[in-house]
């Protein structure tokens, strides 16, 4: 049978989640669970997360990348993203890496809410560590955030030739549906450390950083990446995020494990 | 209906997922092209949304990106960029072939995704119908006088000109970034290609919206642009002056999806359909 090093694959209870699945030339001791951001930050690190994951896998690591329900090529409406089921589908995946890779040791990877998920999905999933790139710690700042931008799009005369009505703009951020229920998970989200080793890379812009102490006070540390990343552009909203030091950062770390 | 995710292509470089609704097979498939960069989700989701939506009402649908785009890979060899893109959208028809007996197929696209599915439509019997969104665009001289004239006649204009010049300066608003762009045709082939394609039988959906009204801004501007090839019953043309120029609204993008639905549905009507 043809073994391709990148299978796409769709995978769990109903196989209804999609995944990409980043085989190593040799047999692999080390796996990495790559949990996407929601929104469009999903769309927007798509590139540089399938460069990290090829990035890992010349490293000897197999590699998982995959969308939750509701996001990307994953079944479900993206007006039905919820944030246990994304934190469940983070532990069924990497069920699901460790089946394919045979390997137990996991480590998980996640931007911005990627890291967040994966945070909180480290005791269930028996994550080995956690690699959170900007993870968001504080659910309210990131919901005040997404609701000043889409509030900015509503007028935005780089993109509509009229203002729309606020009835055109609700109940959405930047592009996708939302429900009422994770809108309000995500404006409770406190998010305490893991029980395992963290990483937090921060390339947050000046300013806008928050305490990273409390997620690394016990087992962790905080590693800078710059320049910072303008996550919250609306101006570059559709632009890809790429960034080289975070592929040599997260690269940099595996690399001292092997 | 489950979709499945496909490792396809003769270098097994191309990614897709195919949507094949079940007693579907033999009928027209869809093709989705990459928008951009963006792979093959589509901008916010749209690619997503749409080929489900095509799926329940019953056709089988293919989203998948073109070589070096989203996850797919290079497939060596020395093609051009347009070879390269005729050749990846056969491996996508073969596809879709194999897994719903498709013979015939429509290509959807956006902007660059619009100027790859003009060119393979433009020259492969296969494709019977294309959706391009945002295509190719002129400023014809009816959009010159819609864009200026108004501008020349509001003394507010006039005005705040006046009082910038007076004061020495203009202000400093950055340039904005232009995401998507498609690299001009020129515009007698781009006739010639649509003349083509309706003489042999083709339909045409063209729909334009206002986030690119640097170039289009008006209903009128169609047949402005690519003049009496436009009347021709194969075509169907739509100006959505109200959206951006990626359906970043939800309810737009609701209503896009839908139109398409509905021409699809008008001039490939499915097997359930046309037994209705």
């Amino acid at each position: 049978m043809r073994t391709d090093p990148e299978l796409p694959f769709f995978f769990g209870a109903d196989s209804g989640l999609f995944g990409m699945y980043h085989a190593p030339a040799s047999t692999p001791r080390r796996a990495v669970l790559m949990c996407p951001p929601l929104g469009q930050e999903l769309i927007r690190t798509h590139r540089l997360y399938r460069q990290l994951a090829q990035a890992l896998a010349a490293q000897g690591i197999a590699v998982l990348r995959f969308d939750y329900h509701g996001t990307g090529d994953s079944a479900g409406d993206s007006a039905e993203v919820d944030w246990q089921r994304c934190i469940g589908d983070a532990v069924t995946a990497a069920g699901e890496l460790r089946s394919r890779a045979g390997v137990d040791r996991i480590v998980a990877f996640g931007a911005r809410l990627g890291g967040s998920i994966a945070l909180g999905a480290a005791d269930r999933a028996r994550f080995a560590e956690v690699i959170a790139w900007d993870p968001v710690i504080d659910g309210d700042d990131y919901v005040s955030a997404l609701d000043t931008m889409q509030a900015a799009l509503r007028e935005d005369a780089d993109r509509f030739n009229q203002p729309r009505t606020h009835a055109d703009v609700a109940e959405q951020w930047l592009g996708f549906d939302i429900g009422d229920s994770l809108r309000k998970q995500i404006a409770a989200l406190k998010v305490t450390p893991a029980n395992v080793p963290t990483l937090v890379l921060d390339s947050m812009p000046a300013g806008a950083a928050p305490r990273w102490e409390p997620l690394v006070s016990t087992r962790g540390r905080v590693a800078a990446i710059a320049p910072p990343t303008p996550w919250n552009d609306l101006r570059r909203l559709e632009a890809a995020i790429l960034s080289h030091p975070l592929i040599q950062a997260v690269t940099g770390r595996m690399a001292e494990d092997a | 209906m489950r979709e499945e995710a496909f490792r396809f292509g003769r270098a097994r470089h191309l990614v897709g997922i195919a949507g094949v609704p079940e007693g579907a097979f033999g009928e027209t498939g869809v093709i989705v092209l990459n928008a951009g960069m963006v792979h093959r989700i589509g901008p916010f989701r749209l690619h997503v949304e749409l080929t489900r939506q095509l799926n329940a009402a019953g056709y089988p649908t293919l989203r998948f990106d073109l070589s070096t785009l989203g996850d797919s890979g290079a497939s060596g060899g020395g093609l051009t960029r347009t070879q390269q893109v005729c050749a990846d959208v056969d491996d996508a028809m073969k596809l879709l072939a194999e897994r719903a007996g498709c013979q015939r197929f429509v290509l959807v696209g956006l902007c660059s995704g619009a100027q790859n599915a003009h060119t393979v439509a433009a020259s492969d019997p296969r494709v019977s119908g294309a959706v391009f969104l945002d295509g190719y665009a002129y400023r014809t001289l009816g959009y010159k006088l819609r864009h200026y004239l108004p501008r020349v006649l509001d003394p507010a204009r006039w005005t705040r000109f006046l009082r910038q010049r007076a004061g020495g300066g203009g202000t400093d608003k950055p340039a904005p970034e232009p995401v998507f762009s498609v690299a001009p045709a020129p515009r007698e082939e781009v006739i010639a290609d649509f003349t083509g394609m309706v003489g042999r039988g083709m339909k045409l959906y063209l729909v334009y919206s206002g986030g690119i009204s640097y170039a289009f801004n008006h209903a009128r501007q169609f047949r402005e642009c690519f003049g009496k090839v436009m009347d021709h019953p194969g075509v169907t043309t739509s100006y959505r002056s109200e959206t951006d120029h990626t359906y970043i609204l939800t309810g737009d993008r609701a209503r896009l999806v839908d139109g398409i639905g509905g021409w699809l549905a008008r001039n490939f009507p499915p097997a359930a359909g046309r037994q209705a």
